[in-house]
């Protein structure tokens, strides 16, 4: 940390602050709950009780304006496509998606027959994180969550992007 | 226990059996009215040859309703022939009743006002792709006073799908037109809100007649057409 390193006592940190913004978004992440079929049963195991997503910081939110990620959970059809990106586009940045479940990353069993079903929610809006499964279990969308936390404090939000 | 509250007893449970319970509740005394009460229990249960000879009985009265429902497509058809000539299209069936679209109106309202026929329940509307250009739509009534249900077919050409509306008739035809619209585009003339209840407004094409393709796009969005492996 250059010549600022040692020189304070020892319950100083010194960071960067690029750091500490990423650090900061990654430790509450709030979602914005979007079920849109039967992942949402998951997502709502995932927050209640015995997982608890709260201890990672991860809280529901049921409006766009309060939340930083966007977990679509569950199919998404061509109708409801127009409201996905409608209600991506209400949300502030920085704004994160997780694609929850075979529907919301690729169609899933949509994928061939079903004429009105989005075939991967990430035609749309960007997706950071895809969790698969049918629907995936608890555990797997808080793999999924953790996984977005750690690019979330890779992440550099003072600097600019070059190149 | 003395004589009298004995007979009152008595009378009480005779009274009971044949079907007057105000007897025994109306006994002041409560230790009298539940030994009342146990009498008549035990009276029952010595006489259970009595309610054996009521429950064959019963069952004989319900082998001709269910022979009556069988037949009652067959007694429908008749009646309509006979009201309206010319309404039936086909060959007469004796699980439905295939239909001409043009009086389907006028029969609707009869089906449902008749004392005999009495459909006071539209339960299903189906839309149907027959294949070789023809589209069918059934109808499933049922009446809550008789306990007796018909189905009634109407097929239309594929090229000029006009059946009339019966929204007006049974209300909730309301909805399942709109489905059998959305999903095949037969279009019930006369229904007060024909428009699509599922699919959003700007949709092209009726998903499940079988001539029906996948659009490309969508306000956008393209559809992928790589489904190589899959069949």
């Amino acid at each position: 940390m250059g010549f600022l390193e040692n020189r304070f006592d020892d319950n100083v940190v010194v960071e960067k602050l690029d750091k500490l913004l990423s650090w900061a978004r990654s430790t509450s992440p709030w979602f914005f709950q979007f079920g849109t079929a039967c992942c949402a049963i998951e997502m709502m195991a995932a927050a209640a009780s015995r997982h608890d997503l709260m201890r990672i910081g991860i809280i529901p939110r049921s409006s766009p304006r309060q939340a930083d990620v966007m977990i679509v959970a569950g199919t998404v059809t061509m109708k409801m496509a127009l409201r996905v990106k409608k209600l991506y586009e209400q949300m502030a940045d920085p704004k994160y998606v997780v694609a929850m479940g075979s529907c919301a990353t690729s169609g899933g069993p949509y994928w061939q027959h079903g004429y009105h079903v989005l075939k991967g929610v990430d035609l749309v809006i960007p997706v950071d994180v895809y969790v698969p499964g049918c629907p995936p279990r608890p555990e797997a969308l808080i793999e999924g969550l953790l996984k977005l936390q750690e690019q979330i404090l890779e992440g550099r939000p003072l600097t600019r992007k070059t190149g | 226990m003395s004589e009298d509250l004995q007979k009152l007893i008595d009378e009480a449970v005779k009274k009971a059996l044949a079907g007057d319970d105000e007897a025994i509740n109306g006994i002041e005394d409560r230790v009298t009215r539940a030994k009342a009460k146990a009498a008549l229990v035990k009276a029952k249960r010595e006489q259970p040859n009595a309610s054996e000879k009521s429950s064959t009985s019963e069952s004989n009265e319900e082998q001709p309703a269910v022979e009556n429902s069988e037949n009652v497509t067959s007694k429908i058809t008749k009646m309509l022939d006979y009201k309206f000539s010319d309404c039936l299209d086909g060959e007469l069936h004796s699980d439905f009743i295939q239909l001409k679209p043009e009086y389907w109106f006028e029969i609707a309202k009869f089906l449902k006002e008749d004392p005999d026929a009495y459909f006071d329940s539209l339960q299903c509307n189906t839309g149907f792709d027959l294949g070789d250009g023809m589209l069918e739509s059934r109808y499933n009534l049922h009446s809550m006073k008789h306990l007796h249900s018909i189905e009634i077919r109407i097929k239309v050409n594929i090229d000029n799908p006009d059946i009339p509306s019966v929204e007006s008739i049974w209300r909730v035809a309301d909805w399942f037109e709109r489905e059998t619209y959305d999903m095949f585009g037969i279009n019930f003339t006369g229904h007060r809100d024909l428009r699509r209840i599922l699919l959003p407004e700007d949709w092209d094409g009726w998903p499940l007649r079988k001539d029906y393709e996948e659009q490309e796009t969508y306000h956008g969005i393209v559809v992928p057409k790589v489904k190589e492996g899959w069949e």
